[in-house]
């Protein structure tokens, strides 16, 4: 556990680039990002509403049979950019030491995508992103999709490998440097690895109202990380739920708000039979996993459009309550003490507004964002309470109905609690991490 | 620089709105304004950025958008030849036109809806010039027989349709490869035996286009040929064309 901050910084740098923007859309409907996006890659309630429909507008042109056959439906993402991050008090067998990496990472991260609807009614999505300087990729998306069941908007099922609906994509977040703290929050110590931003293999139900106003989502996953782990009948099963309604007020400066709630419960494994490796290691044997502990996610969430809603600040505040019990923990690796005989909870959240402060007669319709998120979150107990800001701009050079580009300049400052150097009196130091990235977005 | 163009053009607006003949209902220029944030962000890929029909994206979709600032308007309520209602611009904002790159934009704001129409009426000087036409009446609906079928036949033979549409209304009549629109681009009659009308699925929504006809294509208006009672015997006649029939 007392893995050095500094690469998983890196690691978070290369995720949170990992976004679903898909420009082939743009190509195979002849319109702007900007159509679908407040600002790519977030989307406004177009695009919102284009994604609950299976990929679709429903005007007919969606099927591949009324496309021209030299359309392809994919797209590639890559965000060459120089990344600085610089974490303090980090475990050296000299002492405590800050770690500073900077430069152009080779390859930069880079996403493909292929997606939208083999026919009438039946959408897709995969997405393999990474390609880090292994050489290896991983499969971030992949599912298919039966729309509008029934003829019914409300019953639309998903399976595969899938984004949860959540407040604010982890996904199609704007920020490149990290994601949002609280999704993947977890008690000191805990052998959870569920992260709500992470993309979850399962089954999902979902529908919404004809403008997407009214939306819900219910989930039935593995927890992520616990795939094919325990012994009954569904892997480290999950339950996901998130209802969504927004409310227009018809007005230039308040136009639109939106409430929901979300709620996740999870049971994961604590004990396993296991099999010994050549160190002589016990090592658990997956599909043994039993006597299943359950943990929960709660939350809620306000949304608000500042200013005329073709150029709005997008406000997004999201409050998330977890709760482990006694046994999903261990030691805590910031002050020694042992968890596992009790319970954890946290209180987190974020606040996040995302401004596009005039639209301009060309063809890169909304040229600026300007971006900048608060997370907070706070552990009943032990180490790793977390304080972190973004912000950022974006130039965009390009939304047209092809492609898209942007300059990208972010900075990132954070501090966690009791999660660095283990002093001799057995207390850990907090961590700060700083980090900044300028580069080009590039999504073809 | 932006905010001296959006000033220049709100004066050009303001000045054609003092200078707007009796009986016309000009764009409102408040509501124009904001309308065009929204254009700017929603619509210039296809209709370009001075609405004339020229954007990117023209050339390579089919039907081609629309030229708004020609004022000539293939969906309406109103009699041919005539500007639409600010209802019928909405209602084509807000649903979309099947079977055209023109999506439904209902999931944004009303209120940027309703600003794009004021936007989309600023950009062709006939809403400054001529009054809006008023929506025709439409009486109700009968039942459709299969009496009223046959007679819908009659009206189909008697005005011709099919030397567009076609014998079995597939739009694939003989003069159908020769068709161009106002702007002399290649134009297909309606295919009637699959898929809804571009502007609507409802028998209303067929009467409404054989009593207005579509502006600036070769598709007449009837109001003056056939009766009120012909047009919903061929609306009947036209719906039992479509597969399965009705």
């Amino acid at each position: 556990m007392k893995t050095l901050r500094t690469a998983a910084a890196i690691v978070v740098l290369a995720a949170a680039a990992r976004t679903e923007a898909f420009p082939a859309f743009a190509r195979k409907y002849g319109m702007s990002c900007s159509a679908c996006h407040v600002a790519w890659p977030i989307f406004n309630q177009e695009g919102q509403n284009f994604r609950d429909n299976g990929y679709q507008f429903g005007h007919g042109k969606d099927d591949p049979v009324q496309l021209s056959q030299a359309y392809t439906p994919f797209a590639i993402r890559i965000t060459p950019a120089y990344q600085y991050t610089r974490v303090t008090n980090q475990t050296a067998d000299s002492g405590p030491v800050t770690v500073v990496t900077s430069g152009v990472p080779i390859p930069p991260g880079a996403d493909i995508l292929t997606g939208g609807v083999v026919a009438k009614d039946i959408s897709y999505l995969v997405v393999v992103s990474g390609f880090g300087e292994d050489g290896t990729a991983s499969l971030e998306s992949a599912w298919a999709r039966l729309d509008n069941l029934g003829g019914s908007r409300w019953a639309n099922l998903r399976i595969g490998k899938f984004e949860l609906d959540e407040p604010a994509s982890a996904h199609r977040n704007v920020t490149l440097t990290y994601g949002y703290a609280a999704y993947g929050a977890h008690p000191a110590g805990s052998v959870v690895p569920f992260d709500m931003g992470e993309n979850q293999v399962g089954v999902e139900l979902d529908g919404h109202d004809a403008r997407s106003t009214t939306r819900y989502s219910l989930s039935f996953t593995s927890v992520n990380g616990g795939e094919g782990l325990s012994k009954n009948g569904w892997s480290s099963p999950m339950v996901y739920g998130h209802v969504q309604q927004s409310v227009e007020l018809g007005n230039g400066f308040l136009p639109w708000i939106r409430v929901g709630a979300l709620g996740a419960v999870g049971w994961w494994p604590t004990k396993f039979e296991t099999a010994t490796d050549a160190d002589g290691t016990p090592q658990p044997i997956p599909g043994t996993g039993r006597d299943h502990e359950k943990f929960y996610r709660a939350g809620a969430e306000l949304s608000w459009m500042l200013g005329y809603p073709a150029t709005p600040a997008l406000f997004t505040v999201a409050y998330l309550h977890g709760h482990e019990p006694a046994g999903l923990a261990e030691t805590d690796p910031g002050t020694g003490e042992d968890l596992s005989g009790s319970s954890n909870s946290f209180n987190g959240g974020f606040i996040e507004v995302d401004w596009v402060p005039f639209s301009v007669s060309s063809y890169t319709a909304t040229p600026w964002l300007f971006f900048a998120r608060y997370d907070l979150v706070r552990f009943r107990r032990g180490s790793g309470d977390t304080d972190g800001g973004t912000l950022g701009i974006r130039r965009y050079l390009a939304l047209g109905p092809r492609a898209s580009a942007g300059i990208h300049l972010e900075g990132h400052l954070d501090r966690v609690r009791k999660a660095g150097f283990v002093d001799t009196n057995g207390i850990a130091r907090d961590v700060q991490t700083r980090a900044a990235l300028a580069g080009i977005d590039f999504d073809f | 620089m932006i905010c001296s163009s959006t000033l220049l053009r709100s004066a050009a607006l303001l000045a054609a709105l003092l200078a707007a003949n009796a009986g016309a209902t000009p764009p409102n220029p408040a509501a124009a304004a904001r309308g065009k944030k929204a254009f700017d962000r929603y619509c210039i890929s296809c209709h370009g950025v001075a609405g004339d029909g020229r954007g990117p994206t023209a050339d390579w979709i089919d039907p081609r958008p629309r030229i708004l600032t020609s004022g000539v308007f293939k969906f309406r309520s109103t009699p041919s030849g005539t500007l639409p209602t600010d209802s019928d611009l909405l209602k084509t904002i807000t649903n979309g036109l099947h079977l055209t790159f023109m999506p439904r934009w209902a999931p944004i704001t009303a209120l940027e809806r309703a600003d794009l129409v004021q936007y989309v009426k600023s950009l062709s000087p006939r809403f400054v010039d001529e009054p809006q036409g008023q929506s025709i009446a439409i009486p109700p609906a009968p039942s459709f027989t299969p009496e009223l079928v046959r007679k819908g036949k009659d009206v189909w033979d008697k005005v011709q349709c099919a030397a567009c549409h076609g014998d079995t209304g597939k739009g694939d009549g003989a003069s159908a490869a020769t068709l161009r629109d106002d702007w002399g681009f290649a134009i297909r009659p309606h295919d009637f035996t699959s898929g809804p009308l571009k502007v609507g699925d409802r028998p209303e929504d067929l009467y409404n286009a054989f009593m207005t006809g579509l502006n600036g294509t070769p598709m007449p208006s009837y109001a003056e040929s056939i009766s009120p009672e012909d047009a919903w015997a061929l609306v009947s006649y036209v719906r039992s064309l479509r597969k399965g029939g009705d």
